[in-house]
């Protein structure tokens, strides 16, 4: 009897408690169809390149300040060191398609309706961005987006350009 | 047996809580609805809740204000 209370008490309170996502830790590797439906969006594609991995939805009311924003960083920067990557999480993948035709950009957006992506980063908050170094090694985690973020955001990616460049 | 009543009692909450889902940040599509918002006119809300505690702090209505004269 003593045994099958313990047993219930480890299965219902000692449940594995999740750790985030967080600097200094490698970012997981993955692969999903791009939202336009041209082939795939890897992460190992793009190693040695400094990465913003940018979570999105169109539903999430912040995503509609970032992703110009986001665009406007990506043209400041050389194309050939610093790539944005973007993961929708739209249920309905048309509604993110509908979302970048009327604010296209020009980073490519891979679609995970199932949210398995977004689920390996552990994230905790919609927008949530990810700045990995050429090793894919997670430098900074940007939870949440506002005007007022790029600033700080650019003074990141510019300190860890030259940081790679050494 | 009136251990395991007991234990039982204690576990109880813990078990039910098991069949509790959390909506993950990316699930959040329906909630972020204009319609699901507790306030779906963020303006006219704050509006009616500085209206509200300058007519009834006199009478601790509606947290700190002032003295009811409605300046506030």
């Amino acid at each position: 009897m003593r045994r099958f209370w313990l047993v219930v008490l480890a299965t219902t309170l000692l449940a594995p408690a999740a750790a985030a996502l967080e600097e200094g830790k490698p970012a997981p590797l993955f692969s999903v169809p791009l939202l336009d439906g041209n082939g795939t969006l890897s992460l190992a594609d793009y190693r040695g390149k400094v990465v913003y991995l940018d979570f999105w939805a169109s539903w999430c009311a912040p995503c509609l300040v970032s992703l110009p924003l986001l665009e406007e960083l990506r043209r400041e920067f050389p194309g050939d060191r610093f790539q944005i990557l973007a993961v929708n999480v739209d249920r309905d993948s048309e509604k993110a398609r509908r979302f970048l035709g009327e604010r296209p950009v020009g980073y490519p957006s891979g679609a995970d309706p199932e949210g398995r992506v977004p689920e390996r980063f552990e994230i905790e908050t919609m927008p949530t961005s990810f700045l990995l170094d050429g090793r894919g090694v997670i430098r900074h985690v940007h939870r949440g987006f506002r005007r007022g973020d790029v600033p700080d955001l650019r003074e990141q990616i510019r300190r860890l350009l030259a940081q790679d460049a050494r | 047996m009136r251990r395991s009543v007991l234990l039982l009692w204690l576990l109880a909450p813990a078990l039910l809580g098991t069949g509790c889902a959390a909506v993950k940040p990316w699930e959040r599509e329906i909630l972020a609805r204009d319609d699901m918002a507790w306030d779906p006119d963020v303006l006219e809300a704050q509006r009616q809740a500085h209206v509200y505690f300058s007519k009834e702090a006199s009478l601790a209505g509606g947290g700190a204000g002032g003295g009811g004269c409605g300046c506030n």
